[in-house]
């Protein structure tokens, strides 16, 4: 059980990553994640369904994503919409979108087609047990995006995101459209979501529309939850953080699913948690800052 | 370098509020010039730098920058000439950034690639630039933006401009926030890289003092038009006294709220 916490989480991490991304960076608060999550998973089962290479649906899944990101970011640019309006249409648009990717479908099983998991267990069959491999493969599949980001935003694009959510000014003066900021930014954030949403299909074994809901709250819990375990400035412990956020989230889910029957807790009251989760953050961060100024 | 003609700008055009901040006003500015511009609260001060900068465009006139209109260029596109610096000292810097990622976003203008080119050469160049503010900055180079004063941010602003080498400064009464000290502080760095740099600047100040003190050109703004205009050495002849009389006799009116115009 104790890997499974570990491989969910890593998936949803790089959900959460994109989640940070925009919101903690480029401070646009992207609903589209609803959408874009879902969205990776039916490209990718319908990749797998009609014998596309798990890689190559990886890839279109990501384009995917970065494709409905660039919608909300346009829809933002272009009809002056305020950003969570211009998520919450992309999102209730991509849902019939991803009906129609999965042929008029609400879900789709990959029980038995070759994933990239399945492949991965082929290669370690033998000496390790199937589900510490996948562990093993998605701790190198997080590194590997995180370590991207981290030097990402340290390049003079990287940079010019963070002046972004600082302060908007700044990018003008400095001769950067802000709006093809916020169109490359928030697709990449979407293109990791989608990423995250085409791992975890394979890793349940099946592709739903419905995945996504309230997906954006899971991210955001995992990012606060992270800022409460390191403070820095540096972007390489803010990812960090941000992953270990997700897990950390995972966790206390995984808690709530099998031992909240004591105090009568059922599944369906995870969303609840979650969000009573985000407030709790909230309320403490509010709290840490009171006892910095010293003010009431 | 600036070539305005007929440049006016109204607010709220056919409304019940229309009002005409901006009008027609004609300027010429010289390569090298270095501009004070004073005038009361609501003279057309600010939309006049907003007009230059691209943050508003004009209801009529044009406006052209080395020689190229620019009327219609939106603001980002113009801002590869135009440095400029704004009286709240958190506007020029991002807070949560470090000294040195806010250096390097500002050391080049245009798009910006994902490339790396803050390296070692960069940080040692960013140490050489900063310790001329002689502040100690050049120790706090890796600390966040936001844990310097108002001073310090203003100051490095400042310099973070002029090593985008603008083609012109536009000072938008810069010291305006700082207490005295800093502000003669900040005030000294502007005069010695405007002078350094050769830099053509707009000045806005509501300092008469400084106005006189500073540039080699002076205007005074007064309801959307500029009233006087001195340069070369009836700028160096001008004391605070002589300006009062010079705006008495073109507006045939005395300054009845002297306190906006003159604090010295």
């Amino acid at each position: 059980m104790i890997e499974g916490i570990f491989v969910e989480g890593l998936i949803y991490s790089i959900m959460a990553l994109g989640v940070f991304f925009t919101f903690r960076i480029l401070d646009f608060p992207d609903l589209t994640v609803d959408g874009s999550f879902p969205m990776g998973a039916v490209i990718m089962a319908a990749c797998l369904h009609g014998g596309i290479s798990p890689l190559a649906g990886l890839f279109l899944a990501f384009c995917g994503g970065i494709s409905s990101g660039a919608v909300t970011a346009a829809i933002h640019n272009k009809l002056k919409v305020p950003h969570l309006l211009a998520g919450i249409l992309t999102m209730t648009m991509l849902y019939s979108v991803n009906i129609r990717i999965l042929s008029n479908r609400a879900n789709l099983p990959l029980l038995r087609v070759d994933t990239l998991l399945t492949q991965v267990h082929e290669y370690t069959q033998g000496f390790i047990a199937p589900e510490y491999a996948s562990l093993l493969f998605f701790i190198i599949v997080v590194f590997i995006i995180k370590k991207l980001m981290d030097i990402f935003f340290i390049t003079d694009m990287g940079l010019m995101f963070g002046a972004l959510g600082n302060n908007e000014q700044m990018v003008r003066v400095q001769g950067v459209n802000p709006a093809t900021l916020k169109l490359i930014g928030v697709g990449l954030s979407n293109g990791l979501v989608a990423l995250s949403g085409a791992f975890a299909a394979q890793y349940q074994g099946f592709a739903d529309i419905n995945l996504g809901q309230g997906i954006v709250v899971t991210g955001l819990a995992s990012v606060m939850l992270g800022e409460f375990m390191l403070t820095s400035n540096k972007i390489s412990v803010l990812t960090l953080r941000v992953i270990l956020g997700a897990i950390l989230f995972k966790a206390i889910m995984y808690l709530g699913r099998y031992y909240g029957y004591y105090i009568n807790m059922t599944p369906n009251d995870l969303k609840l948690i979650a969000g009573v989760l985000i407030l709790i953050s909230l309320a403490a961060a509010n709290f840490k800052d009171k006892g910095k100024e010293g003010t009431p | 370098m600036i070539d305005i003609k007929n440049l006016t700008k109204t607010f709220h055009p056919g409304t019940p509020s229309e009002k005409q901040v901006i009008r027609s006003i004609d300027l010429h500015v010289e390569q090298g010039d270095f501009i004070t511009v004073i005038g009361s609260n609501g003279a057309g001060k600010t939309t006049l730098l907003n007009l230059i900068s691209g943050s508003l465009f004009p209801s009529a006139g044009t406006l052209m920058i080395k020689g190229r209109d620019v009327t219609a260029m939106p603001e980002y596109l113009r801002a590869t000439h135009i440095g400029r610096i704004f009286q709240d000292p958190l506007a020029g810097t991002a807070s949560n950034m470090t000294l040195e990622d806010n250096m390097m976003i500002t050391c080049n203008k245009g798009f910006k690639w994902p490339v790396i080119s803050l390296n070692k050469k960069m940080r040692q160049r960013f140490h050489k630039e900063v310790r001329q503010l002689d502040m100690g900055l050049e120790s706090r180079m890796k600390e966040n933006v936001s844990s310097l004063s108002g001073g310090q941010r203003q100051a490095l602003t400042l310099l973070m401009t002029v090593l985008s080498s603008p083609d012109i400064l536009l000072l938008d009464e810069h010291t305006a926030a700082l207490d005295p000290r800093n502000a003669a502080m900040v005030m000294d760095l502007t005069r010695r890289f405007i002078t350094e740099k050769k830099l053509t600047s707009l000045m806005i100040t509501h300092n008469m003092g400084h106005a006189i003190e500073f540039g080699n050109r002076l205007i005074m703004m007064d309801g959307g038009e500029i009233i006087i205009d001195v340069k070369g050495e009836t700028k160096k002849a001008l004391t605070i006294k002589k300006l009062i009389d010079m705006f008495g006799s073109i507006r045939k009116k005395t300054f009845e709220n002297d306190e906006v115009l003159l604090t010295n």
